[in-house]
């Protein structure tokens, strides 16, 4: 790690090299595999650059080869490791080169857990659920605008993270300043997430019962009245009553088993609901 | 014909899901599907269900989530092809009925490959010693065509031979069975929400959300956009209420972390890098 500050350096690549790293990010993931995971990637995505960054034949070798270690973190965030790899390869002095690949596997496993929580189950969810409740209105802006929504940050910010890490990346890690922002934007992101969750519940999950109960009663004489509906009496109580002791039973079971068998749960579930009818409870 | 093009499809969804991930949500998905077969209205409520039950799924760490890629183009053509003139909460029964067995048997196709991928490594250092820049550009089209046939292939051939099967089921099935998988077409989902409050629910307090976003929806009836911006105002205010000052700057420029016992590393989880 380099403690100069870099004071406006001269930046080797240009913009047409950022944007061929960026379309080699993408192909990235293509090459994962059980011996170095993302690594023949990260090489195949950091080689145009290197190319530039070295002239020399040997030394573009070793630095290949340098790039082709396991290597594993989530693809919004590569983008940033990948542009700061290719910041430090130009920045630093033949015998530092040691001190990159520490970096990278530093970052690569905090990285991974803030894109999957930011991307994978924050902001994903939350226009997946605003496009699936405007589809189940049968209209077609719903898949629309949740792809327009999602593609903006999932590809947008793979090309910026790219750039940023590139241009910022080490003027960044040096002044640590920053670093609760990406804590406050997490927070943020998980309330809005769990009120939208809230919501989900009484609109997508329906859970009727038609059981009806015959009272007999002494005050009216009349047929039909003395027939009361279990459903009108727990919407009574609470509209969605059903709906949301079903979701947080369902909650606890899996935190039972740390959500790892939902496929099964899915499946037990299915014959579970299909007895129930069988018996005109549900 | 169309079996031919959604196979064309399943291929190029497959390679999209490994590498741009634009279009690897089923909410995406089906709407592409439902065109080519011409019943828009029937993917969309497809589409929208295995959206929410698939919501908080994910590959953490070890564990391999399902393959929702050929989960979801087999489960909703099928489903729409095979009920040629049924109603809509059928297609939504076949379709989670059929969802899960295929993204769990197409998963197995990916880690085949996964162990396919090795052999990449010995070719990409060849390319290294040799400082081979040129060549990198081929690493990925192997695997990246091995992809897309993991994806088409299961698809054509569910859709060439299943077809007539699945018409044949619904046919012959006991209707309490169809009735009973339509209910569960709606109850489903509460799996993928449920999945998704496992990862949000880092802290106990955050279950006031949760509730909040219910009784704006169950009680004051409104949409899921509005609710949205006013989860953004709460989540702005208790964002604010719960910060911890970090950093104390004391007079001559010294700086001490005031709250060394605080310093707990929420999104530090298991991952088996």
């Amino acid at each position: 790690m380099t403690e100069e500050k870099l004071t406006a350096p001269e930046h080797k690549l240009n913009n047409r090299d950022i944007w061929r790293m960026f379309m080699r990010l993408n192909t990235m993931r293509i090459t994962l595999n059980y011996e170095t995971l993302q690594g023949v990637g990260f090489m195949r995505a950091i080689a145009p650059a290197l190319a530039k960054i070295y002239p020399d034949k040997k030394d573009l070798s070793a630095a290949m080869k340098r790039q082709l270690v396991f290597y594993n973190s989530h693809v919004n965030f590569d983008a940033v490791i990948l542009g700061l790899t290719a910041a430090m390869e130009e920045t630093t002095s033949p015998d530092e080169k040691d001190g990159i690949n520490p970096l990278k596997t530093g970052l690569m496993g905090p990285l991974a857990g803030l894109g999957d929580s930011l991307i994978k189950f924050t902001w994903l969810p939350i226009v997946g659920s605003i496009g699936a409740s405007i589809a189940f209105g049968g209209s077609i802006f719903g898949p629309i605008l949740m792809f327009i929504l999602y593609n903006v940050i999932n590809m947008g910010m793979r090309y910026y993270a790219v750039s940023f890490g590139y241009k910022k990346g080490i003027a960044f890690l040096n002044n640590n300043q920053q670093s609760d922002v990406i804590q406050r934007i997490s927070t943020m992101a998980n309330v809005v997430g769990l009120m939208v969750v809230g919501a989900l519940i009484s609109t997508v999950i329906k859970v009727k019962t038609p059981i009806k109960i015959a009272v007999h009663s002494n005050i009216s004489s009349k047929v039909g009245n003395n027939v009361i509906s279990v459903q009108s009496m727990l919407d009574k109580i609470m509209p969605g009553l059903l709906s949301l002791l079903v979701t947080v039973a369902v909650y606890y079971i899996l935190k039972k088993m740390n959500g790892k068998h939902a496929a099964m749960m899915i499946i037990i579930m299915m014959v579970i609901v299909v007895g129930l009818t069988y018996f005109k409870i549900l | 014909m169309k079996v031919l093009i959604l196979t064309v499809l399943a291929f190029l969804l497959g390679i999209d899901n490994v590498s741009t991930k634009m279009f690897r949500r089923p909410l995406l998905m089906a709407p592409i599907v439902g065109l080519v077969l011409g019943n828009l209205q029937a993917s969309l409520a497809i589409g929208a269900t295995l959206e929410i039950m698939w919501m908080g799924i994910g590959d953490v760490g070890a564990y391999m989530a399902p393959d929702l890629i050929t989960g979801t183009m087999i489960s909703t053509s099928l489903a729409i092809m095979g009920n040629s003139n049924g109603s809509i909460s059928t297609m939504i029964a076949t379709a989670i009925t059929l969802a899960v067995p295929t993204s769990i048997l197409a998963q197995q196709l990916l880690v085949l490959i996964e162990t396919v991928n090795c052999s990449l490594n010995g070719w990409a250092k060849k390319l290294a010693d040799n400082a081979d820049v040129k060549g990198t550009y081929w690493l990925t089209w192997p695997s990246a065509i091995l992809y897309g046939l993991a994806c088409a292939f299961p698809t054509f051939l569910a859709l060439q031979f299943g077809a007539g099967a699945i018409q044949q089921a619904i046919n012959d099935l006991p209707k309490f069975i169809i009735n009973g998988l339509s209910t569960a077409g709606s109850i489903i989902p509460s799996v993928g929400i449920a999945l998704l409050m496992m990862t949000m629910l880092k802290k106990g307090e955050l279950w006031m959300f949760v509730i909040l976003g219910f009784v704006f929806s169950a009680y004051m009836k409104l949409d899921i956009l509005p609710i949205t911006l006013i989860a953004l105002v709460f989540a702005f205010l208790y964002e604010r209420a719960t910060r911890e000052p970090k950093i104390k700057s004391v007079g001559n420029g010294v700086t001490t972390n005031t709250n060394f016992e605080n310093q707990t590393d929420e999104d530090a989880e298991d991952y088996d890098l």
